[in-house]
């Protein structure tokens, strides 16, 4: 039996900004530097590391927000580079992505409904079908009575609650991939929890492979298949999620499992 | 981008850390009364405003009811005076004035009100187009801006008019040329910022077309600084008509403020006393929409943007004199008891504190956990005499180092802030001034206690002591990482040698080496200094590992208290086992996570029974009606009746 083909493929992808610091002195910054990366259908691949380890940038340039320098990105076989605008669009609408925070990521001046249908509005399906679905979408987050939810505005609901709409929106149009980016690193850990659970559920049921990005080791551990460590725009170690907490190959890593566990003697000073 | 650029109370707040002198306190509290009256001033003003645009429209429009003549008629004889047929009198040809005022303010305001509209009309059209499409268009478009808002713009209204002729389109016309720049760039900026919000980005991410995200999502966000632009606009354009039709410019043949007063000064009114109702008059009603708009205009802007809002909260009263007492070296670093904190929150009252009793050791961190809402950063401000209004200490009592403090109000606190008592606040590296060297900053910390000199001795030796390497003594903020700024505002904290440290969130917004290194830092400080450390945090696990103590802290209670050691291995109220329980372990198996369900009570209503009840997996029938005692054994103490039966009635 032949392997299902990846939903994402990275091949060698890096990504350089000039920043300007000062007058005239231009440094160049590799944000993301030589990165390869597949993720399989129903997989969930947590990109781990620190702020500046490029895992933003990745992210934008897996979603077609931004081109790569060099290498290439490819969605279900197809390298997004060579796409046109509307080709590009197309297949944006078979990935999704949800953000670190729940407040700015939702239009203040929506209803949860139109929020939710948005992606359905984007690809064009008819009013009464939208409905349908965003009553399914909104129930799976536990959203419940989603009729009465789908009327509210973002600033009437809690913080994990609107990180529930932010994850129905992403799965409304029930896509191949979706993006996470750091989506519970503002939650309490009580809200935090279910979250996560909704990830693997979403997963399980749906079959939807899942870029989860985060800084912190034991939510990757937990919710990942397989886990990337990237350090200055590279990746340093990657693997099957319990290895790489278990054994880690890297010095980078064994740092920040360390950090994390708080084995402070471990830590420099 | 720091706090210290928006708002000087809360960054006064933040710098001095644990206060500057109590001389120096006041400041804040001017710095808010000042702000509060403005902010009241903003609004009437703008009220004021309304009334006086509303009064000029009003006039506008019900001019044919207000006055029996038409501007063009000949009323009467030339010149006379003012009377009860003709309030204004009439001018050289007979017209009377005071018709000519009240129709002329409809050609005015038409051609102002419609200036504005086409200029932000299109000023928000360039914007949209500049900030959302960006590349050369925008670099074209940007360019015109500037070369736009480079001319002087009467002169340039006064070439266009000369060379486009008179009417009231071409007037309408030329005065939007030169307006709609300033919108343009002003709300391109707004573009700009929008355009990189989440959910801009993500209905981009889904695939939505250009149009669509405009019109959904960054329309509707820019509407209310466009109408603040509109205003000013249509100020401008009021006067810019009246200059046009005063030079001549304008269209003869309709009477406006600025014909009426072309005629006036071509006529000769200033020869005799007629200027008094021929110029005078309308002079005032220019004045009087000109102030008009500029009043909305200012409470327009306010109410676009919530920056300018002041918060109207009611400023602490300052007592002075408090005395301080040398305190007992056994004594613990901070003791509180019975501390209740409400906060007046428009008509509601919320009780964030409702009777809390801790203790910091010297030489240990009491770790004070809670999630969102919890109380647990009131109660640092509290113990820190930094709490603000809307914030209220009702009741409590407070003693630091075994010297009675008594209720721990701001005042009270005054002469023990910074000296016996510092706060490195929440998120506070990036409140540290960005316009001197953060040696600078300590060392004015330290004068609270020392001379000069050795201020800047104890200074250099502490920023050493945290980790900052000398050469790194007189970098600006912005040159210095996270981690190392939050060293500095430690260091800051710690200058004037203070029993008791009140860290709130100090290592939250780190990576997580720098944050495990921020919290080995303390714990190094702990034994060097004999320091009590109330260490407030929403991370459980790390909290637990670090600190020798912890306290849980549910809806404005402390729900368990005890060693560290002994909670984290056999927590016994069910909040904290679900807590534990929430956080993913790291090498451990994967058990399933338990996510808490329902939410926190509102603290605006006394809660009945125990608060955790609606939320709890073991509540029983006697959790509704018994609020839980904290009690326990072995320092172990627990508010549940579950865990604790004796507690049942």
């Amino acid at each position: 039996m032949t392997p299902a083909p990846p939903v994402l493929e990275l091949d060698a992808v890096s990504r350089r900004y000039r920043s300007r610091r000062g007058p005239r002195r231009q440094a160049e910054v590799v944000a993301v530097d030589g990165v390869s990366l597949t993720v399989q259908p129903a997989e969930i691949v947590a990109v781990v590391g620190e702020s500046g380890a490029g895992k933003t940038t990745l992210a934008r340039l897996i979603l077609g927000l931004e081109r790569p320098d060099t290498g290439a990105v490819r969605f279900d076989g197809r390298d997004l580079t060579s796409l046109r605008r509307s080709e590009l669009r197309a297949v944006r609408q078979r990935m999704h992505l949800v953000f670190q925070d729940p407040y700015q990521s939702l239009h203040p001046g929506m209803r949860v409904g139109e929020i939710v249908a948005e992606p359905l509005a984007v690809r064009g399906d008819a009013r009464a079908v939208r409905g349908a679905a965003v009553t399914r979408a909104l129930e799976e987050v536990a959203l419940q009575p989603a009729a009465s939810m789908g009327r509210r505005f973002p600033h009437q609901l809690s913080g994990g609650q609107r990180q529930r709409v932010a994850l129905a929106r992403a799965m409304v149009a029930r896509p191949e991939l979706v993006i996470a980016d750091e989506p519970t690193s503002m939650l309490d850990a009580s809200v935090c929890a279910g979250i996560l659970d909704l990830v693997l559920a979403m997963r399980d049921r749906h079959r939807t492979a899942f870029v989860y990005i985060t800084h912190d080791l034991a939510v990757a551990r937990w919710v990942s298949d397989r886990m990337v460590v990237m350090r200055n725009g590279q990746v340093v170690e990657t693997g099957a999620s319990d290895d790489v907490v278990h054994r880690p190959t890297a010095d980078y890593t064994r740092l920040l499992l360390a950090a994390s566990e708080g084995e402070l003697d471990q830590v420099p000073s | 981008m720091t706090l210290a650029d928006t708002d000087p109370a809360r960054a006064a707040d933040a710098t001095p850390l644990g206060g500057g002198p109590p001389a120096q306190t006041p400041v804040p509290d001017r710095a808010r009364r000042r702000g509060r009256r403005t902010g009241g001033v903003g609004r009437t003003l703008g009220v004021v405003g309304a009334v006086l645009v509303g009064a000029c429209l009003a006039a506008a429009l019900f001019a044919p009811v207000l006055s029996p003549y038409g501007p063009d008629e000949t009323a009467g004889l030339p010149f006379l005076r003012p009377s009860s047929a003709h309030p204004l009198g009439t001018n050289d040809v007979g017209q009377d004035l005071f018709a000519q005022l009240l129709h002329g303010a409809r050609l005015s305001l038409v051609i102002a009100l419609g200036a504005a509209l086409v200029a932000v009309v299109v000023g928000s059209a360039v914007a949209l187009v500049a900030g959302y499409y960006r590349g050369p268009v925008e670099t074209v478009l940007m360019r015109i801006v500037d070369l736009m808002l480079g001319f002087p713009f009467l002169v340039l209204v006064i070439v266009l008019a000369a060379f486009f002729g008179r009417g009231l389109g071409t007037t309408i016309f030329v005065i939007a040329t030169v307006l709609w720049a300033r919108p343009a760039r002003i709300l391109r900026s707004q573009v700009l910022k929008l355009r990189e919000h989440a959910h801009v980005v993500a209905a981009k991410a889904m695939g939505a077309s250009g149009l669509r995200v405009i019109g959904r999502h960054i329309v509707p966000r820019i509407a209310p600084l466009a109408a603040a632009q509109f205003v000013r606009a249509a100020n401008v354009a009021v006067m810019l008509e009246a200059s046009l039709a005063f030079l001549g410019l304008g269209d003869p043949d309709r009477v406006s403020w600025g014909t009426i007063l072309y005629f006036a000064n071509a006529r000769s009114a200033f020869l005799t006393d007629a200027w008094q109702w021929w110029v005078l008059p309308p002079g005032l009603a220019l004045t009087t929409v000109i102030l008009g708009l500029a009043f909305v205009g200012s409470a327009v802007e306010e109410w676009a943007d919530p920056r300018l809002r002041r918060s109207a909260a009611r400023p602490a009263r300052r007592r002075r004199g408090a005395v301080r007492v040398a305190g007992a070296d056994d004594a613990p670093a901070l003791s509180l008891a019975g501390l209740v904190v409400e906060y007046q929150l428009g008509r509601s009252v919320v009780r964030a504190v409702d009777g809390v009793d801790l203790e910091v050791e010297r030489g240990r961190i009491l770790g004070l956990v809670g999630e969102s809402g919890s109380g647990k950063t009131t109660i640092a401000l509290t113990a820190a005499g930094v709490l603000r209004p809307p914030g209220r200490v009702v009741a409590g009592d407070l003693s630091l180092g075994g010297r009675p403090v008594g209720r721990p109000s701001r005042p009270a606190l005054a002469p023990y802030r910074g000296r016996d008592v510092a706060l490195v606040p929440q998120a506070a590296m990036n409140a540290l001034n960005p316009a001197y060297p953060v040696l600078r900053q300590v060392v004015e910390a330290a004068r609270l206690t020392r001379d000069e000199a050795a201020a800047e001795v104890r200074s250099r030796q502490l920023l050493e002591r945290v980790g900052l390497d000398p050469s790194r003594h007189q970098a600006f903020p912005h040159e210095l990482s996270g981690g190392m700024r939050q060293r500095a505002v430690i260091a800051m904290a710690l200058v004037n040698d203070p029993d008791l440290l009140v860290a709130d969130e100090p290592a939250s917004g780190l990576d997580v080496v720098t944050r495990a290194q921020v919290l080995k830092l303390l714990t190094e400080l702990r034994d060097e200094l004999r320091l009590g450390i109330l260490l407030v945090s929403h991370d459980l696990p790390t909290v637990s590992r670090i600190a020798d103590d912890l306290a849980v802290m549910y809806a404005g209670r402390i729900v368990e208290r005890g060693p560290a050691a002994v909670v984290s291995a056999s927590p016994r109220h069910p909040y904290t086992r679900a807590l534990f329980g929430a956080f993913p372990s790291l090498k451990g198996e994967r058990r399933p996570l338990a996510a808490v369900p329902g939410e926190v009570p509102d603290l605006s209503r006394t809660p009945e029974g125990c608060r955790f009840r609606t939320r709890c997996a073991e509540a029983v029938d006697g959790c509704a009606t018994t609020d839980p005692a904290l009690a326990g054994d072995g320092g172990h103490a627990v508010a549940c009746i579950v865990q604790r039966p004796e507690e049942r009635p």
